[in-house]
Protein backbone atom coordinates (compact mmCIF):
# COMPACT_ATOMS: atom_id res chain seq x y z
CA UNK A 1 0.00 0.00 0.00
CA UNK A 2 1.59 3.74 -0.79
CA UNK A 3 0.79 6.98 1.28
CA UNK A 4 -1.96 8.90 0.07
CA UNK A 5 -1.31 12.71 0.24
CA UNK A 6 -4.50 14.90 -0.55
CA UNK A 7 -2.57 17.82 -2.65
CA UNK A 8 -5.60 19.50 -3.51
CA UNK A 9 -9.21 20.69 -1.93
CA UNK A 10 -12.45 22.75 -2.99
CA UNK A 11 -15.53 24.01 -0.99
CA UNK A 12 -18.61 25.91 -2.01
CA UNK A 13 -20.77 27.02 1.25
CA UNK A 14 -23.34 24.70 1.87
CA UNK A 15 -27.05 26.45 2.20
CA UNK A 16 -29.92 27.15 0.14
CA UNK A 17 -28.35 27.63 -3.27
CA UNK A 18 -31.69 27.71 -5.08
CA UNK A 19 -29.57 29.49 -7.78
CA UNK A 20 -27.49 26.10 -8.51
CA UNK A 21 -28.04 22.42 -9.40
CA UNK A 22 -26.73 19.60 -8.15
CA UNK A 23 -24.20 19.10 -11.42
CA UNK A 24 -23.15 23.00 -10.97
CA UNK A 25 -22.06 22.20 -7.12
CA UNK A 26 -20.05 19.11 -8.31
CA UNK A 27 -18.05 21.11 -11.11
CA UNK A 28 -17.40 24.42 -8.92
CA UNK A 29 -16.12 22.29 -5.90
CA UNK A 30 -14.47 19.83 -8.42
CA UNK A 31 -12.83 23.28 -10.06
CA UNK A 32 -11.53 24.67 -6.81
CA UNK A 33 -9.94 21.43 -5.54
CA UNK A 34 -8.09 21.20 -9.07
CA UNK A 35 -6.86 24.40 -9.14
CA UNK A 36 -5.93 24.20 -5.18
CA UNK A 37 -3.88 20.93 -6.40
CA UNK A 38 -2.17 23.35 -9.05
CA UNK A 39 -4.10 21.04 -11.55
CA UNK A 40 -6.35 23.25 -12.99
CA UNK A 41 -5.32 23.00 -16.23
CA UNK A 42 -4.77 19.38 -16.44
CA UNK A 43 -7.39 16.71 -18.82
CA UNK A 44 -8.59 13.39 -17.91
CA UNK A 45 -6.20 10.63 -18.61
CA UNK A 46 -6.46 6.98 -18.77
CA UNK A 47 -4.63 5.24 -16.16
CA UNK A 48 -0.86 4.94 -16.77
CA UNK A 49 -0.59 7.06 -19.70
CA UNK A 50 2.32 8.63 -17.96
CA UNK A 51 2.15 11.70 -19.88
CA UNK A 52 2.78 14.96 -18.59
CA UNK A 53 1.52 17.18 -17.17
CA UNK A 54 -0.49 14.61 -15.29
CA UNK A 55 -4.00 13.68 -15.55
CA UNK A 56 -6.83 12.75 -13.46
CA UNK A 57 -7.58 9.11 -14.28
CA UNK A 58 -9.81 8.57 -12.24
CA UNK A 59 -12.92 10.35 -10.79
CA UNK A 60 -15.21 9.18 -7.29
CA UNK A 61 -19.03 11.07 -6.95
CA UNK A 62 -20.12 10.22 -3.24
CA UNK A 63 -24.06 11.34 -3.65
CA UNK A 64 -27.12 9.93 -2.38
CA UNK A 65 -30.25 11.39 -3.76
CA UNK A 66 -29.25 12.07 -7.22
CA UNK A 67 -31.86 9.44 -8.83
CA UNK A 68 -34.53 10.45 -5.96
CA UNK A 69 -34.29 14.37 -5.93
CA UNK A 70 -33.45 15.08 -9.30
CA UNK A 71 -34.53 12.59 -10.97
CA UNK A 72 -30.46 12.09 -12.20
CA UNK A 73 -28.60 9.08 -11.80
CA UNK A 74 -24.67 8.14 -13.21
CA UNK A 75 -23.80 11.61 -11.80
CA UNK A 76 -20.04 10.79 -12.03
CA UNK A 77 -20.39 9.90 -15.78
CA UNK A 78 -21.68 13.56 -16.09
CA UNK A 79 -19.67 15.21 -13.92
CA UNK A 80 -16.74 13.91 -16.06
CA UNK A 81 -18.66 15.49 -19.22
CA UNK A 82 -18.97 18.81 -17.39
CA UNK A 83 -15.80 19.36 -16.06
CA UNK A 84 -13.71 18.05 -19.62
CA UNK A 85 -11.99 15.43 -17.55
CA UNK A 86 -12.59 12.40 -20.37
CA UNK A 87 -11.63 9.76 -20.55
CA UNK A 88 -10.97 9.57 -16.91
CA UNK A 89 -12.65 6.47 -14.87
CA UNK A 90 -15.72 7.61 -12.98
CA UNK A 91 -18.56 5.86 -10.41
CA UNK A 92 -20.74 7.63 -8.82
CA UNK A 93 -20.85 5.84 -4.99
CA UNK A 94 -24.27 5.84 -2.82
CA UNK A 95 -23.79 4.77 0.89
CA UNK A 96 -26.61 6.84 2.48
CA UNK A 97 -25.05 9.97 4.45
CA UNK A 98 -21.89 7.68 4.62
CA UNK A 99 -21.68 8.54 0.72
CA UNK A 100 -18.84 11.12 0.47
CA UNK A 101 -16.71 9.00 3.12
CA UNK A 102 -17.50 6.21 0.96
CA UNK A 103 -16.39 7.73 -2.03
CA UNK A 104 -12.71 8.80 -0.38
CA UNK A 105 -12.40 5.62 1.00
CA UNK A 106 -12.55 4.46 -2.55
CA UNK A 107 -10.10 6.91 -3.88
CA UNK A 108 -7.73 6.14 -1.17
CA UNK A 109 -7.73 2.64 -1.78
CA UNK A 110 -7.23 3.45 -5.39
CA UNK A 111 -4.33 5.54 -5.10
CA UNK A 112 -2.92 3.12 -2.49
CA UNK A 113 -3.07 0.01 -4.53
CA UNK A 114 -0.90 1.86 -7.02
CA UNK A 115 -3.99 1.36 -9.70
CA UNK A 116 -4.43 5.28 -10.17
CA UNK A 117 -2.03 7.89 -9.41
CA UNK A 118 -4.30 10.92 -9.55
CA UNK A 119 -7.69 10.77 -8.42
CA UNK A 120 -10.54 13.42 -7.48
CA UNK A 121 -12.89 12.39 -4.98
CA UNK A 122 -15.92 14.85 -4.89
CA UNK A 123 -19.23 14.82 -2.64
CA UNK A 124 -22.27 16.05 -3.58
CA UNK A 125 -26.29 16.58 -2.76
CA UNK A 126 -28.97 19.19 -3.84
CA UNK A 127 -31.64 18.88 -0.93
CA UNK A 128 -33.13 22.03 -1.24
CA UNK A 129 -34.99 21.38 -4.73
CA UNK A 130 -38.06 19.50 -3.02
CA UNK A 131 -40.59 20.44 0.03
CA UNK A 132 -39.66 19.84 3.92
CA UNK A 133 -41.55 16.79 4.09
CA UNK A 134 -40.43 15.14 0.60
CA UNK A 135 -36.50 15.73 1.95
CA UNK A 136 -37.64 13.82 5.13
CA UNK A 137 -39.30 11.03 3.26
CA UNK A 138 -35.89 11.32 1.01
CA UNK A 139 -33.72 10.62 3.58
CA UNK A 140 -36.29 8.15 5.37
CA UNK A 141 -36.03 5.61 2.87
CA UNK A 142 -32.54 4.28 4.51
CA UNK A 143 -34.83 2.89 6.95
CA UNK A 144 -36.20 -0.60 6.25
CA UNK A 145 -39.44 -0.34 4.44
CA UNK A 146 -41.59 -3.29 5.93
CA UNK A 147 -40.64 -2.52 9.59
CA UNK A 148 -39.41 0.95 10.21
CA UNK A 149 -40.43 3.21 7.19
CA UNK A 150 -43.77 2.07 6.59
CA UNK A 151 -44.54 3.58 9.90
CA UNK A 152 -43.43 6.98 9.56
CA UNK A 153 -40.28 6.49 11.08
CA UNK A 154 -37.45 9.10 10.16
CA UNK A 155 -34.16 9.56 10.60
CA UNK A 156 -35.05 12.51 13.52
CA UNK A 157 -37.25 9.88 15.04
CA UNK A 158 -34.39 7.26 15.16
CA UNK A 159 -32.34 9.73 16.87
CA UNK A 160 -35.02 10.78 19.13
CA UNK A 161 -35.18 7.14 20.73
CA UNK A 162 -31.67 6.48 20.82
CA UNK A 163 -31.19 9.99 22.67
CA UNK A 164 -33.97 9.14 25.41
CA UNK A 165 -32.22 5.46 25.67
CA UNK A 166 -28.89 7.32 25.69
CA UNK A 167 -29.95 9.99 28.46
CA UNK A 168 -31.66 6.35 30.64
CA UNK A 169 -28.32 4.76 30.28
CA UNK A 170 -25.59 7.17 30.38
CA UNK A 171 -26.87 10.72 31.80
CA UNK A 172 -26.92 12.59 29.31
CA UNK A 173 -28.89 15.89 29.91
CA UNK A 174 -30.86 18.14 27.89
CA UNK A 175 -28.00 21.17 29.00
CA UNK A 176 -25.58 18.80 27.41
CA UNK A 177 -27.21 18.35 24.14
CA UNK A 178 -28.29 22.14 24.51
CA UNK A 179 -23.98 22.85 24.92
CA UNK A 180 -23.33 20.91 21.49
CA UNK A 181 -25.65 22.80 19.69
CA UNK A 182 -24.65 26.83 21.14
CA UNK A 183 -20.66 25.46 20.56
CA UNK A 184 -21.23 24.46 17.18
CA UNK A 185 -23.77 27.35 15.86
CA UNK A 186 -20.60 29.64 17.39
CA UNK A 187 -17.92 27.97 15.15
CA UNK A 188 -20.45 27.78 12.53
CA UNK A 189 -20.63 31.42 12.61
CA UNK A 190 -16.82 32.31 11.62
CA UNK A 191 -17.20 29.73 8.91
CA UNK A 192 -17.97 31.10 5.52
CA UNK A 193 -18.82 27.44 4.44
CA UNK A 194 -21.27 27.07 7.22
CA UNK A 195 -25.45 26.61 6.07
CA UNK A 196 -25.56 28.15 9.61
CA UNK A 197 -23.84 31.03 10.06
CA UNK A 198 -25.66 32.15 13.07
CA UNK A 199 -24.72 31.91 16.46
CA UNK A 200 -27.31 30.80 19.18
CA UNK A 201 -28.13 32.27 22.56
CA UNK A 202 -29.10 29.95 25.68
CA UNK A 203 -32.20 31.96 26.49
CA UNK A 204 -33.27 31.55 22.72
CA UNK A 205 -33.50 27.51 22.61
CA UNK A 206 -34.11 26.65 25.61
CA UNK A 207 -35.83 28.11 29.58
CA UNK A 208 -37.53 30.70 27.83
CA UNK A 209 -41.04 31.70 26.62
CA UNK A 210 -39.34 32.52 22.98
CA UNK A 211 -37.56 29.17 22.91
CA UNK A 212 -41.04 27.30 22.91
CA UNK A 213 -41.49 28.99 19.50
CA UNK A 214 -38.15 29.38 18.55
CA UNK A 215 -36.95 25.50 19.24
CA UNK A 216 -40.21 23.30 18.82
CA UNK A 217 -39.88 19.44 19.59
CA UNK A 218 -38.87 17.44 16.27
CA UNK A 219 -38.51 14.40 17.74
CA UNK A 220 -38.75 14.24 21.52
CA UNK A 221 -36.45 14.58 23.06
CA UNK A 222 -35.18 16.21 20.52
CA UNK A 223 -35.79 19.67 19.53
CA UNK A 224 -35.27 21.92 16.28
CA UNK A 225 -31.73 22.92 17.41
CA UNK A 226 -30.58 19.67 18.15
CA UNK A 227 -30.79 18.86 14.24
CA UNK A 228 -28.60 19.52 11.52
CA UNK A 229 -30.45 21.83 9.13
CA UNK A 230 -31.12 20.16 5.46
CA UNK A 231 -28.83 21.81 2.73
CA UNK A 232 -27.37 22.18 -0.45
CA UNK A 233 -23.64 21.91 -1.03
CA UNK A 234 -20.44 19.88 -2.35
CA UNK A 235 -16.61 19.47 -1.52
CA UNK A 236 -13.62 18.00 -2.94
CA UNK A 237 -10.33 16.67 -2.85
CA UNK A 238 -7.66 15.59 -4.97
CA UNK A 239 -5.30 12.34 -3.85
CA UNK A 240 -2.18 11.13 -5.23
CA UNK A 241 0.64 9.15 -4.33
CA UNK A 242 3.18 10.83 -1.13
CA UNK A 243 6.00 10.28 -3.60
CA UNK A 244 4.76 11.97 -6.37
CA UNK A 245 4.16 15.19 -4.61
CA UNK A 246 6.81 17.45 -5.54
CA UNK A 247 7.51 21.50 -4.60
CA UNK A 248 3.81 21.50 -2.75
CA UNK A 249 3.01 25.08 -2.13
CA UNK A 250 0.92 23.80 0.95
CA UNK A 251 2.19 21.54 3.12
CA UNK A 252 0.83 18.07 2.01
CA UNK A 253 -1.73 15.75 4.18
CA UNK A 254 -1.62 12.10 4.02
CA UNK A 255 -4.34 9.70 5.43
CA UNK A 256 -2.85 8.01 7.21
CA UNK A 257 -5.48 5.91 8.63
CA UNK A 258 -9.14 4.61 7.83
CA UNK A 259 -11.74 2.08 8.92
CA UNK A 260 -15.44 1.29 7.85
CA UNK A 261 -17.79 -1.05 9.78
CA UNK A 262 -21.13 -1.71 9.43
CA UNK A 263 -24.26 -2.49 12.27
CA UNK A 264 -27.77 -4.61 12.08
CA UNK A 265 -29.83 -2.75 9.01
CA UNK A 266 -32.95 -2.06 12.04
CA UNK A 267 -32.42 -0.13 15.84
CA UNK A 268 -34.92 -2.65 17.09
CA UNK A 269 -32.46 -5.61 16.47
CA UNK A 270 -29.45 -4.40 18.35
CA UNK A 271 -29.00 -6.23 21.37
CA UNK A 272 -27.97 -2.88 23.25
CA UNK A 273 -29.28 0.02 20.82
CA UNK A 274 -26.98 3.04 22.40
CA UNK A 275 -24.07 0.98 21.29
CA UNK A 276 -22.75 2.28 18.00
CA UNK A 277 -20.67 -0.74 17.09
CA UNK A 278 -19.84 0.52 13.86
CA UNK A 279 -18.57 4.03 15.17
CA UNK A 280 -16.34 1.78 17.36
CA UNK A 281 -14.72 -0.68 15.09
CA UNK A 282 -14.33 2.28 12.20
CA UNK A 283 -12.64 4.41 14.24
CA UNK A 284 -10.24 1.34 15.87
CA UNK A 285 -9.27 0.59 12.50
CA UNK A 286 -8.02 3.99 11.87
CA UNK A 287 -5.99 4.64 14.63
CA UNK A 288 -4.71 1.08 13.67
CA UNK A 289 -3.71 1.75 10.65
CA UNK A 290 -2.14 5.52 11.05
CA UNK A 291 -0.21 3.99 14.58
CA UNK A 292 -2.10 6.58 16.65
CA UNK A 293 -4.06 6.43 19.74
CA UNK A 294 -7.25 9.06 20.45
CA UNK A 295 -4.87 10.99 22.43
CA UNK A 296 -2.77 11.71 19.56
CA UNK A 297 -6.01 13.47 17.71
CA UNK A 298 -5.59 17.39 18.31
CA UNK A 299 -8.76 18.24 16.12
CA UNK A 300 -12.34 16.47 14.78
CA UNK A 301 -15.05 16.57 12.95
CA UNK A 302 -17.55 13.98 13.88
CA UNK A 303 -21.37 13.51 12.40
CA UNK A 304 -23.40 15.47 14.36
CA UNK A 305 -26.34 15.18 12.70
CA UNK A 306 -28.53 14.93 15.78
CA UNK A 307 -26.67 16.37 18.83
CA UNK A 308 -26.47 13.76 21.06
CA UNK A 309 -24.24 12.11 18.40
CA UNK A 310 -21.32 14.44 18.90
CA UNK A 311 -21.76 13.24 22.61
CA UNK A 312 -22.27 9.83 21.59
CA UNK A 313 -19.38 9.27 18.87
CA UNK A 314 -16.62 11.26 21.01
CA UNK A 315 -17.35 8.15 23.41
CA UNK A 316 -17.33 5.41 21.05
CA UNK A 317 -14.23 6.70 19.26
CA UNK A 318 -12.23 6.60 22.86
CA UNK A 319 -11.76 10.40 23.12
CA UNK A 320 -14.04 9.98 26.40
CA UNK A 321 -15.03 7.61 28.34
CA UNK A 322 -18.73 6.20 28.35
CA UNK A 323 -21.13 8.98 30.46
CA UNK A 324 -18.45 11.06 29.86
CA UNK A 325 -18.42 13.14 26.71
CA UNK A 326 -21.28 15.32 27.74
CA UNK A 327 -19.51 16.38 30.64
CA UNK A 328 -16.51 16.89 28.82
CA UNK A 329 -19.27 19.19 26.19
CA UNK A 330 -20.00 21.29 29.49
CA UNK A 331 -16.35 21.66 30.55
CA UNK A 332 -15.22 23.15 27.51
CA UNK A 333 -13.06 20.22 26.92
CA UNK A 334 -14.26 19.97 22.92
CA UNK A 335 -14.41 23.62 22.50
CA UNK A 336 -12.14 26.17 20.05
CA UNK A 337 -9.62 26.50 22.60
CA UNK A 338 -9.92 22.85 24.60
CA UNK A 339 -8.10 20.13 24.60
CA UNK A 340 -9.73 18.78 21.91
CA UNK A 341 -12.00 20.62 20.00
CA UNK A 342 -14.40 18.91 18.25
CA UNK A 343 -16.24 20.17 14.71
CA UNK A 344 -14.13 23.93 14.45
CA UNK A 345 -16.16 23.93 11.31
CA UNK A 346 -20.05 24.45 13.09
CA UNK A 347 -20.26 20.11 12.28
CA UNK A 348 -23.26 19.38 10.50
CA UNK A 349 -25.06 21.73 12.87
CA UNK A 350 -23.80 24.40 11.68
CA UNK A 351 -22.46 23.97 8.25
CA UNK A 352 -24.98 21.93 7.04
CA UNK A 353 -25.63 18.36 5.80
CA UNK A 354 -26.04 18.51 2.06
CA UNK A 355 -26.04 14.24 2.56
CA UNK A 356 -23.41 13.16 -0.18
CA UNK A 357 -20.62 15.80 0.19
CA UNK A 358 -20.43 15.26 4.26
CA UNK A 359 -17.91 13.37 4.70
CA UNK A 360 -15.63 14.98 1.76
CA UNK A 361 -16.09 18.19 3.54
CA UNK A 362 -15.22 17.00 6.96
CA UNK A 363 -12.08 15.64 5.18
CA UNK A 364 -11.65 19.27 3.25
CA UNK A 365 -12.02 21.31 7.00
CA UNK A 366 -9.44 18.70 8.57
CA UNK A 367 -7.11 19.96 5.62
CA UNK A 368 -8.09 23.64 6.11
CA UNK A 369 -6.61 23.03 9.73
CA UNK A 370 -3.51 20.26 9.28
CA UNK A 371 -2.13 22.90 6.54
CA UNK A 372 -2.69 25.97 9.21
CA UNK A 373 -4.26 28.22 7.08
CA UNK A 374 -7.32 29.10 8.62
CA UNK A 375 -8.13 32.42 10.38
CA UNK A 376 -6.85 32.78 14.16
CA UNK A 377 -10.60 32.39 15.47
CA UNK A 378 -10.69 28.88 14.12
CA UNK A 379 -7.41 27.77 13.53
CA UNK A 380 -6.37 24.99 16.24
CA UNK A 381 -3.04 25.54 17.14
CA UNK A 382 -0.01 23.62 15.93
CA UNK A 383 -2.76 20.50 14.68
CA UNK A 384 -0.88 17.70 13.05
CA UNK A 385 -3.34 14.80 13.35
CA UNK A 386 -7.22 15.37 12.56
CA UNK A 387 -9.70 12.51 12.46
CA UNK A 388 -13.39 12.41 10.92
CA UNK A 389 -16.45 10.08 11.28
CA UNK A 390 -19.15 10.12 9.01
CA UNK A 391 -21.86 8.08 9.89
CA UNK A 392 -24.30 6.72 7.23
CA UNK A 393 -27.68 5.51 8.38
CA UNK A 394 -28.51 4.90 11.81
CA UNK A 395 -25.08 4.11 12.31
CA UNK A 396 -25.01 0.74 9.95
CA UNK A 397 -22.44 1.97 8.08
CA UNK A 398 -19.52 4.53 9.61
CA UNK A 399 -16.21 5.56 7.86
CA UNK A 400 -13.38 7.22 10.10
CA UNK A 401 -10.08 9.32 9.06
CA UNK A 402 -7.26 9.69 10.51
CA UNK A 403 -5.11 12.69 8.80
CA UNK A 404 -1.90 13.95 9.13
CA UNK A 405 0.39 16.88 8.03
CA UNK A 406 3.67 16.00 6.81
CA UNK A 407 6.43 17.49 8.22
CA UNK A 408 8.48 18.59 5.38
CA UNK B 1 -55.67 -12.23 21.69
CA UNK B 2 -56.04 -12.39 17.66
CA UNK B 3 -52.70 -14.12 16.35
CA UNK B 4 -50.47 -10.67 14.79
CA UNK B 5 -50.28 -11.36 11.24
CA UNK B 6 -46.56 -10.44 10.69
CA UNK B 7 -43.78 -13.50 10.77
CA UNK B 8 -40.59 -13.54 13.15
CA UNK B 9 -38.03 -16.14 12.39
CA UNK B 10 -36.05 -18.21 15.40
CA UNK B 11 -33.21 -20.01 14.61
CA UNK B 12 -32.97 -23.44 14.88
CA UNK B 13 -29.38 -23.78 15.49
CA UNK B 14 -28.91 -21.07 18.29
CA UNK B 15 -32.32 -20.35 19.11
CA UNK B 16 -31.59 -16.36 18.38
CA UNK B 17 -34.83 -14.40 17.07
CA UNK B 18 -34.76 -12.12 14.13
CA UNK B 19 -37.23 -9.75 12.66
CA UNK B 20 -37.33 -9.09 9.86
CA UNK B 21 -36.08 -11.61 8.45
CA UNK B 22 -31.89 -12.40 7.62
CA UNK B 23 -30.67 -15.18 5.00
CA UNK B 24 -28.40 -16.22 8.19
CA UNK B 25 -28.55 -15.62 11.63
CA UNK B 26 -27.40 -12.69 12.51
CA UNK B 27 -25.42 -14.41 15.94
CA UNK B 28 -24.12 -18.06 14.32
CA UNK B 29 -25.12 -17.87 10.51
CA UNK B 30 -27.32 -20.49 10.36
CA UNK B 31 -29.50 -20.94 8.18
CA UNK B 32 -32.48 -22.81 8.89
CA UNK B 33 -35.22 -20.78 11.09
CA UNK B 34 -38.61 -21.71 12.69
CA UNK B 35 -41.30 -19.28 11.87
CA UNK B 36 -42.69 -17.96 15.06
CA UNK B 37 -45.51 -15.13 15.57
CA UNK B 38 -45.08 -12.59 17.83
CA UNK B 39 -47.04 -13.57 21.44
CA UNK B 40 -48.40 -11.66 24.30
CA UNK B 41 -48.38 -7.90 25.35
CA UNK B 42 -45.15 -5.91 24.76
CA UNK B 43 -42.68 -4.23 26.57
CA UNK B 44 -41.86 -0.62 25.46
CA UNK B 45 -38.22 -0.10 24.98
CA UNK B 46 -37.80 3.20 24.03
CA UNK B 47 -40.14 5.92 21.74
CA UNK B 48 -40.45 9.17 20.43
CA UNK B 49 -42.98 11.44 19.60
CA UNK B 50 -41.88 12.77 15.69
CA UNK B 51 -43.99 16.32 14.71
CA UNK B 52 -41.85 16.65 11.43
CA UNK B 53 -43.30 13.66 9.71
CA UNK B 54 -42.56 12.28 6.35
CA UNK B 55 -44.44 13.11 2.67
CA UNK B 56 -47.34 10.60 3.24
CA UNK B 57 -48.80 11.51 6.49
CA UNK B 58 -51.47 14.06 7.67
CA UNK B 59 -51.22 13.45 11.11
CA UNK B 60 -49.55 16.64 13.49
CA UNK B 61 -47.81 14.05 14.96
CA UNK B 62 -47.02 9.93 15.63
CA UNK B 63 -45.74 8.39 18.51
CA UNK B 64 -43.55 5.64 17.42
CA UNK B 65 -41.64 3.08 19.48
CA UNK B 66 -39.69 -0.39 19.84
CA UNK B 67 -41.49 -3.06 21.71
CA UNK B 68 -39.92 -6.40 22.73
CA UNK B 69 -43.44 -9.13 22.97
CA UNK B 70 -43.19 -11.36 25.61
CA UNK B 71 -41.32 -14.73 23.24
CA UNK B 72 -38.77 -11.89 22.65
CA UNK B 73 -39.87 -10.52 19.23
CA UNK B 74 -38.72 -7.36 18.69
CA UNK B 75 -40.44 -4.97 16.95
CA UNK B 76 -41.03 -1.04 15.62
CA UNK B 77 -44.79 0.31 15.91
CA UNK B 78 -47.15 3.13 16.24
CA UNK B 79 -48.41 3.61 19.79
CA UNK B 80 -51.74 5.16 20.25
CA UNK B 81 -51.49 7.50 23.08
CA UNK B 82 -52.02 11.60 22.64
CA UNK B 83 -49.24 14.03 23.21
CA UNK B 84 -49.60 14.41 26.26
CA UNK B 85 -49.83 10.98 27.80
CA UNK B 86 -47.38 9.99 30.43
CA UNK B 87 -45.41 7.40 28.02
CA UNK B 88 -42.28 5.62 29.93
CA UNK B 89 -39.76 3.34 28.99
CA UNK B 90 -41.16 -0.13 30.73
CA UNK B 91 -44.85 0.25 29.87
CA UNK B 92 -46.56 -2.95 29.03
CA UNK B 93 -48.59 -2.04 25.55
CA UNK B 94 -51.21 -4.15 24.36
CA UNK B 95 -50.65 -4.68 20.23
CA UNK B 96 -53.16 -4.79 17.39
CA UNK B 97 -53.33 -4.93 13.43
CA UNK B 98 -54.11 -1.63 12.07
CA UNK B 99 -53.80 0.74 9.36
CA UNK B 100 -50.73 2.75 9.63
CA UNK B 101 -50.34 4.94 6.47
CA UNK B 102 -52.35 5.31 3.49
CA UNK B 103 -50.81 4.53 0.10
CA UNK B 104 -52.39 5.33 -3.29
CA UNK B 105 -55.88 5.55 -1.42
CA UNK B 106 -55.40 2.44 0.00
CA UNK B 107 -54.60 1.33 4.05
CA UNK B 108 -51.53 0.29 4.39
CA UNK B 109 -51.85 -2.27 8.04
CA UNK B 110 -49.21 -2.76 10.86
CA UNK B 111 -48.48 -2.38 14.15
CA UNK B 112 -50.18 -0.40 16.96
CA UNK B 113 -49.44 -0.50 20.50
CA UNK B 114 -52.05 0.73 23.36
CA UNK B 115 -51.18 0.89 26.88
CA UNK B 116 -52.60 -1.47 29.56
CA UNK B 117 -54.79 -0.37 31.97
Amino acid sequence: MRDVAIIGVGMIPFGRRDEDGLMDMLAYASLKALDDAGLGAAGGAVRGSGKEPVGIEAVYVGNMGGGILQHQTAVASSLVDRINLLPAAAETVENGPASGGSAVKNGILAVASGYYDYVLVVGGEKMRDVTGWRATDFVATMTHPQVEYVYGLTLPGMAGMFTRLYMEKYGVTRDMLVAVALKNQEMGALNPYAHVEMALSREGIVDSPHSVVNNPTVADPLHLYDACPVSDGAAAIVLCPLDRVKDAKKPPVVIAGFGQATDTHTLQEREDPTDLKAVTLAAQQAFEMAKLTPADIHVAELHDAFTILEIAESEHIGFFKKGEGGKAVLAGKTCFGGSLPINVSGGLKARGHPVGATGVAQVVELVFQLRHELPKNRQVKNAENGFSINFGGFGNNVLSFVLRRVRQ
Amino acid sequence: MKELPITAYRCKQCGKIHYPFHDRCLACLGREFEAINPAGNARLLTYTRIYNLPWGFNERYLTIGIVEFENGVRATGQVKVDEHFPLATGMILKPSWEPVRVQAGENVYGLKFTPVG
